[in-house]
């Protein structure tokens, strides 16, 4: 029997990041191996209604007003007609939300929950537990993951982070850890184009606080004047650019450092393959998927050692410094040092390791693994287990939402009973390839 | 999911790529070992947590006695040229405090200083009639209600020396004045509405800087409150004990429960936290 697998997030291409990347693969290899894959996110200016990408990946925009951040705003009640409507006429089975900021995400498990369906959350990100922001957005995660079937991290220390958040102490086998991967076949290495002359420092990355623009900043200055052989190539855009700008400005050094701006995902490779080294200065990161894909191209990375990035890269791959100027620095000489010395390691032999390491096939024999043992853990939960799982979490208001969420989903199997809905046809991907060839 | 781990294994460790033949959902003994509690914690004695209250003591005396100032001038229980004279005194000798406390006052800044009371004085006496009418129109029982309303605002966002996102100075001293401005078109004379005017610069702009210079405050905060005791008792009763109260719940029953629940804190700290950037003030 196939299954089949609604991907729920507010970020989906064209939008990009981290999580887009994950999405859009995962549910190409799903459907490789015969997974029907239907993906759901919100509006995106023109991209409204029902689109295909790559191999018929049938995604859904559906019409919701963005509220902030690329979210929706979380009205728990206002989509469940639609998102009903998609996971019956789609027959949808597993209902698997990515991003702990996307509310759609949210509200479509908790609406999956109640119509039986087993629900499954990736998590990519890490919060810290200080600052009251911090702890309205734990609650709300708990709240979702009280109901959720399993939950999967991107890292072991985010799996950490999950576990408190939503106090799951007790059965953090519940929770699975299946890294990001990336395409190391397109970030292929291309030493020819690297300057010959100078030693080439790339950075990619948005250009945030929470990415260590502050420290760049300050790193770039000092090393320019201590190595007159180095040049600074950065790419991405952001709210803190003028900072890097004006830097730039003060100090002299237009020739020296190029800011190229925001980048198409699928250009960062050319970016990367100009450049020596990689410099990432991330004040917090749960995987790091830019230091894998510069590793993938063989540059050498110099990066902070927080979050999940020392369990990323093995040790010869990478130079972890704290994430403090002096440290970096530190770091970059080395680097700048073993490259002039010419102790380093062949570009193509670090694409093959990083093929080894990370590829999308085996992420998404992972996440199968989970899948099956979803889909075996027996039938739905009556209603009643339903409101005792999301009591777990202690916030009572919180029952009367799900039952009203559950007295809608009654009433609309009056008004539009699923026997009037039409499904879809499945068409594998397998059978048009075939037609295709005939 | 759960596969039995067979004793030749290779020993789980903490990265993504290896761990071949571990389940996914596997959790290693090392499991949240990292994570600390209460790192940044410093217990808060009672006497210091009374030391804290008795500033915002202060700030609501400093406020009281304004509103004090405001009823006796309104009732004409008092001359306004005699609040003028003795408030002029207070400030004059509370400025030479200052000057003495300050290292870096010379013959510029008094200058300045100076050239500053002539222009207050001057557009202070041109513009106190507009001042006067601003708010006539609005009936008595609106007016009082906005000045409570903009005290409370003064007090909550009032910079009592920690930083803090809700400390906001521009609001705080905005917020008083604008009550002063309600309050003092209830006035009979533009005279009069320029003494209160008067009366509130010292009382919510000048005195702030005295107080931030001056290291005991535990002198001035007793007097205050022995002052505005004896005149609200004198003034209504009701009032009185209204203040007493609220004197008994700041400064007695806030800090016991915030020294009690203490004890409750619980702050989780570990490798997730984002990372602090110290060294980048002079880029």
């Amino acid at each position: 029997m196939v299954v089949t697998v609604c991907m729920v997030s507010d970020f989906f291409y064209p939008n990009m990041g981290g999580v887009e990347e994950h999405i859009y693969n995962l549910s190409q290899c799903l459907m490789e191996k015969g997974y029907k894959v239907v993906v759901i996110t919100h509006n995106y200016s023109n991209n409204v209604g029902v689109r295909y990408l790559t191999n018929l990946l049938k995604v859904y925009y559906i019409p919701i007003k963005v509220f902030y951040n690329q979210c929706v705003l979380p009205t728990m009640i206002s989509s469940i007609p639609i998102i009903r409507y998609i996971f019956v006429r789609e027959q949808i089975q597993i209902v698997h939300g990515h991003s702990a900021f996307s509310a759609l995400a949210h509200e479509a498990m908790l609406i999956g929950n109640l119509l039986g369906l087993k629900t499954i959350f990736t998590d990519h990100s890490l919060f810290g537990f200080a600052d009251a922001s911090a702890v309205i957005t734990n609650k709300f995660l708990q709240i979702t993951l009280a109901g959720c079937d399993h939950c999967i991290c991107v890292s072991h220390i985010g799996k950490e982070n999950t576990v408190l958040r939503a106090g799951f102490e007790k059965c953090s086998q519940r929770v699975s850890v299946i890294p990001n991967a990336v395409d190391a076949i397109h970030f292929m290495p291309r030493p020819e184009l690297r300057s010959k002359d100078k030693i080439v420092i790339v950075v990619v990355s948005r250009l945030v606080y929470r990415k260590g623009v502050d420290l760049l900043a300050k790193i770039m200055v000092e090393i320019c004047e201590k190595y007159p052989q180095t040049a600074f190539l950065i790419a991405g855009d952001g709210p803190k650019r003028w900072l890097l700008e004006e830097v730039r400005e003060r100090k002299g050094l237009q020739h020296r450092i190029t800011l190229v701006g925001m980048l198409q995902h699928s250009e960062v490779v050319h970016v990367l393959n100009r450049g020596h080294i990689f410099l990432n200065t991330s004040l917090t990161e749960a995987y790091c998927m830019a230091i894998v894909e510069a590793a993938s191209c063989g540059l050498k990375v110099v990066s902070t050692n927080v979050g999940g990035i020392p369990e990323v890269l093995p040790d010869d791959l990478i130079y972890l410094r704290e994430p403090n100027v002096s440290s970096l620095i530190d770091g970059l000489e080395i680097a700048i040092n073993d490259l002039e010395n010419g102790k380093c390691i062949c570009p193509y032999e670090c694409n093959m390791t990083i093929r080894k390491l990370y590829n999308w096939e085996n992420i998404a024999k992972r996440t199968v693994k989970v899948y099956d043992s979803v889909i075996i853990t027996g039938p739905t939960k009556p209603i009643h287990v339903q409101l005792k799982r999301y009591l777990s979490s202690y916030v009572w208001p919180f029952l009367l939402v799900v039952s009203l969420v559950h007295l809608i989903l009654k009433l609309l199997e009056i008004i539009v009973p699923c026997d009037s809905i039409d499904k879809v046809k499945n068409v594998y991907n397998k059978d048009l390839k075939k037609t295709n060839c005939t | 999911m759960s596969v039995p781990i067979e004793p030749d294994q290779q020993p789980w460790c903490r990265k993504l790529y290896a761990n071949e033949g571990y389940p996914d959902n596997y959790t290693d003994e090392t499991f949240l070992r990292e994570l600390r509690k209460n790192i940044y914690f410093k217990p808060v004695s009672f006497k210091e947590a009374i030391k804290g209250a008795s500033l915002v003591i202060n700030e609501l005396c400093t406020v009281v006695l304004f509103v004090l100032h405001y009823t006796f001038l309104y009732n004409n229980w008092i001359d306004p040229s005699t609040v003028f004279t003795y408030s002029s005194s207070v400030t004059f000798i509370g400025y030479i405090i200052y000057s003495f406390k300050s290292i870096s006052i010379n013959k510029k800044t008094i200058g300045h200083d100076v050239r500053t009371l002539l222009m207050y004085i001057v557009f202070g006496h041109l513009f106190s009639p507009v001042l006067h009418t601003l708010t006539d129109t609005i009936s008595t029982d609106t007016i009082y209600t906005m000045t409570f309303f903009m005290m409370l605002i003064h007090l909550i966002f009032f910079n009592y020396g920690i930083d803090g996102s809700i400390v906001s100075n521009g609001l705080s001293i905005s917020a008083a004045i604008f009550a002063s401005i309600c309050l003092s078109s209830r006035l009979a004379s533009a005279f009069e509405a320029f003494v209160l005017m008067t009366f509130s610069t010292q009382c919510f702009i000048l005195f702030p800087f005295l107080k931030a210079k001056v290291d005991n405050l535990y002198f001035i905060t007793p007097s205050l409150v022995a002052f505005d005791i004896v005149v609200l008792w004198c003034v209504s009763k009701t009032m009185f004990a209204l203040f007493l109260c609220s004197l008994v719940l700041l400064n007695g029953l806030c800090p016991y429960l915030f020294v009690k629940y203490q004890r409750h804190k619980d702050n989780i700290h570990g490798p997730w936290d984002e990372a602090v950037v110290e060294d980048t003030k002079q880029i």
